[in-house]
C-alpha cells in the first residue's frame, strides 16, 4: 500500500512536476474556449480545471491521465446554461458527480468493453466537428483583423513546435497575439467582451437554486448526458494512456474519481468535466508516469489563473478561435475516411450514425447510446443466423450448420430444413455449430422427430463437447442419433 | 560482417527494403536488434483502430510480421525492441547509446505526410548517429 503510494506519487518528481507545469500552461487556453463553448464565465472553466485536476490526482484510477473541464462537458450543457443559468450547470455538475460514482461502484468500467471502436471513432470525430463548428461565429463576419489574428495563431500553433517542442506553442499564441492586442488594439472582440471575470480564489457554494423536483426535472437529464460523456472519454483516454505508458489502470477506480472531482466542483462553482486526451497525450510526452504531475497542472493553473487574472478579459477570441481549431484537428480521427470505406459495412454504418445523431441533436451522450444500441442489433442479426448447407446423394441427405443455434436462431434454422422428405437416411452434421440453451436442444428433438414420422432414419454428429454435453442433458435423442 | 546492428523499422515498405539491404553486411553470427518506435500520437490510433482485448506487445508485433518472418527465413538471430518517444529522438538516443556497429533504416516511413511536417527521420539521424548509418532507398 504505502510502497504502492510511494510509486504511483513520487517515481522521478522532477520531471513529473516540469511536465504538469507544461500541462498547466497548455491548459489555460482550453479551459478558457470551452468556457465560452458552454456559455459561462471563463472563471467557471479555470476553477473547474483546477479542482477537477487537483482532486483526480487523488480519487482516480489511472496516473499521469490530466483532467479539467473539457469540450465534451460543455457541449452537452450548452443548452442548460442558455435556458437556465450557470447556477442550474453547477447543481448539475453536482448531479453528474452523483452519478458517476454510483457507476463507478456499480463497476460500469467493464461495460466499455462494450462500447465498440465503432461508436469511439464516431464519438472523436463528431466532438472535433462541433468544437469546430463552436468557433465559427468566432471567426466569421466580425472584422478584417480577425482573420489576421486567426491566420497568425494557427501559424504559430503548428509551426512554432518544430522549432521548440518545450513550451506549449497554443499559449505562445496566446500571450504573444494578447501583447500585440495590448499594443496596438486591433479591431476584435475580447473574452471580456463575452463575460464578466472575476479574481479570487474559488469558495464553497451551494448552488442558488431551489429544491424542487421541477429543478431535478430540469438538470436530471443532462446530467445523466454529461456523467454519459465524462465517463466514455475518461475511459477512453485511459485506455490511450495505458497504452502510451504500457500499465494497466483501474477503469473503476476512474469512474468513482471522476464522480468525487466533478462533485466536489460543482460545490466551487466549477463546471464539469472529465480526462483530456490531447493534455494526458502531452503530459505524457513530456515524460510523465506519476499522480504528482496532474497534481501539478492542477495546483500550477490555480498560481497562474491569481497572477494572470486581470489579463484574461483582454486575450482576444480569435487567438482562442485559433487554438480550438487546432485541437479540433487534433481530436478528430484522420484514419475515419479510411475506415468508412474497409471496415465491415455495419462498422462504418454505425460511426456515421453515431455522428449524425450528435450534430442533429448536440448531444454526444444520445450519439454514443444509440450508437451502441445498433451495434448490439447488428451483432445480434449477425449471430442469429444459423447457415444450413445441404448435400443430396442417393436416398442420404446431409446438412451442415454452421452458426450459433440458441432461441433467437433456431427460426432461421428450421426454415432451412425441408420436412417434406421421406424414407432417406439424413445426417444433420454439427461441427461448425454451438448448441447454447434448451430451444436449441428442442429444436434438433423437434427436427428429429418431424424427419422421423416419414420414415427418415435420422443420424446427429459431429457436436462439439458443450453441445453434446446439453443435448446428454436436455434430449431425448438416443444413442442410436449420436451412432456415428 | 557486422556483429551488432541496429534496424530502425515501422512496418513500412522501405523499411522492409531495409531488412533486405542488411542481408549484405549480416549473417547467422550477427545479432540484430530491430527498434519500433511509438509516437505519442500513435497511440490514439492504436486504440481507436485495434482491438480492446488481446495483447498489445502481440499487436505491435503483428506489423513488424513480413520482416520477422524474413529474419527467420535466412536464419538471422534478432530480438524486438518497442521505445515510446519521437521516432527521430529515439532513434537516435537508442543508436548511440547501445553497442551497435550500426544503424539501418529505410529513407522514408509510413506518412509523407508526417514527415513532411515532422522532418525526416532518416536525416536526423543521419546528422546526429555517431555509428555507421546506412539509410536505404
Amino acid at each position: 500500500m504505502l510502497e504502492n503510494i510511494k510509486k504511483e506519487w513520487f517515481t522521478q518528481p522532477g520531471t513529473n512536476i516540469l511536465a504538469g507545469i507544461v500541462v498547466a500552461l497548455a491548459l489555460i487556453p482550453e479551459a478558457i474556449a470551452f468556457s465560452i463553448i458552454a456559455g459561462v464565465d471563463p472563471m467557471v472553466g479555470l476553477y473547474a480545471s483546477f479542482i477537477i485536476a487537483v482532486v483526480i490526482s487523488f480519487t482516480g484510477g489511472r496516473p499521469a491521465m490530466i483532467s479539467a473541464a473539457t469540450g465534451a462537458v460543455a457541449l452537452v450543457v450548452t443548452p442548460l446554461v442558455r435556458e437556465h443559468g450557470v447556477e442550474y450547470l453547477l447543481a448539475a455538475t453536482i448531479l453528474m458527480g452523483i452519478i458517476q460514482v454510483t457507476l463507478g461502484v456499480l463497476k460500469v468500467g467493464r461495460l466499455m468493453k462494450f462500447i465498440p471502436n465503432s461508436v469511439m471513432i464516431g464519438f472523436v470525430n463528431a466532438l472535433a466537428i462541433m468544437i469546430f463548428m463552436a468557433q465559427l461565429e468566432h471567426i466569421f463576419g466580425i472584422s478584417l483583423d480577425t482573420y489576421v489574428y486567426l491566420a497568425i495563431t494557427l501559424l504559430i500553433v503548428y509551426i512554432f513546435p518544430r522549432l521548440v517542442k518545450k513550451i506549449p506553442a497554443p499559449l505562445v499564441a496566446l500571450v504573444v497575439l494578447t501583447a500585440a492586442y495590448l499594443m496596438f488594439g486591433p479591431d476584435v472582440r475580447t473574452v471580456g467582451d463575452l463575460g464578466q471575470i472575476e479574481r479570487s480564489l474559488p469558495g464553497f457554494i451551494i448552488p442558488d437554486v431551489p429544491f424542487t423536483m421541477e429543478t431535478l426535472r430540469i438538470i436530471l437529464p443532462f446530467s445523466l448526458s454529461m456523467a454519459v460523456v465524462g465517463l466514455v472519454e475518461s475511459l477512453l483516454t485511459a485506455r490511450i494512456v495505458d497504452n502510451a505508458t504500457d500499465s494497466f489502470s483501474n477503469k473503476n477506480r476512474e469512474s468513482r474519481g471522476q464522480g468525487i472531482a466533478n462533485f466536489i466542483t460543482g460545490f466551487f462553482g466549477g463546471m464539469g468535466g472529465c480526462a483530456m486526451i490531447g493534455q494526458s497525450v502531452i503530459n505524457v510526452r513530456s515524460g510523465a508516469t506519476t499522480r504528482l504531475s496532474t497534481f501539478t497542472a492542477g495546483a500550477f493553473l490555480m498560481f497562474l489563473i491569481i497572477v494572470l487574472g486581470d489579463l484574461v478579459v483582454q486575450i482576444p477570441m480569435p487567438i482562442l478561435a485559433g487554438i480550438m481549431v487546432m485541437v479540433s484537428i487534433g481530436t478528430f480521427d484522420w484514419g475515419s475516411f479510411k475506415y468508412a470505406l474497409k471496415a465491415p459495412r455495419t462498422d462504418a454504418f454505425v460511426m456515421i450514425l453515431t455522428v449524425i445523431i450528435v450534430l442533429f441533436t448536440s448531444n454526444l451522450a444520445l450519439g454514443v447510446i444509440i450508437g451502441v444500441i445498433f451495434s448490439a442489433l447488428f451483432f445480434a442479426t449477425k449471430i442469429s443466423r444459423v447457415d444450413v448447407h445441404t448435400e443430396t446423394a442417393g436416398s442420404s441427405i446431409y446438412y451442415l450448420f454452421q452458426g450459433q443455434i440458441f432461441f433467437a436462431s433456431i427460426d432461421s434454422m428450421m426454415n432451412q430444413l425441408d420436412f417434406n422428405i421421406h424414407d432417406k437416411n439424413i445426417e444433420l452434421d454439427f461441427s461448425g455449430a454451438h448448441l447454447w440453451d434448451d430451444s436449441a436442444v428442442e429444436a434438433i428433438d423437434t427436427a428429429v422427430k418431424k424427419f422421423e414420422e416419414k420414415s427418415n432414419k435420422v443420424y446427429v454428429k459431429q457436436l462439439n463437447a458443450d453441445s453434446r454435453k446439453i443435448v446428454r442433458e436436455l434430449s431425448r435423442l438416443n444413442e442410436q442419433h449420436l451412432m456415428q | 560482417m557486422y556483429k551488432t546492428l541496429l534496424l530502425a523499422a515501422d512496418g513500412s515498405e522501405n523499411s522492409f527494403r531495409a531488412a533486405e539491404e542488411s542481408m549484405n553486411f549480416i549473417d547467422e553470427n550477427t545479432r540484430v536488434t530491430i527498434l519500433n518506435v511509438i509516437g505519442t500520437d500513435d497511440v490514439k490510433n492504436e486504440v481507436l483502430h485495434g482491438s480492446q482485448s488481446g495483447n498489445v506487445t502481440a499487436r505491435r508485433k503483428e506489423k513488424l510480421s513480413r520482416i520477422l518472418d524474413f529474419y527467420e527465413e535466412n536464419g538471422i538471430t534478432y530480438e524486438v525492441v518497442f521505445e515510446h518517444g519521437s521516432p527521430a529522438d529515439t532513434v537516435v538516443n537508442v543508436a548511440n547509446n547501445g553497442a551497435f556497429d550500426a544503424l539501418v533504416l529505410g529513407t522514408r516511413g509510413l506518412n509523407n505526410f508526417q514527415e513532411m511536417m515532422l522532418g525526416s527521420v532518416s536525416h536526423k539521424a543521419a546528422k546526429r548517429v555517431t555509428i555507421p548509418v546506412l539509410i536505404v532507398k
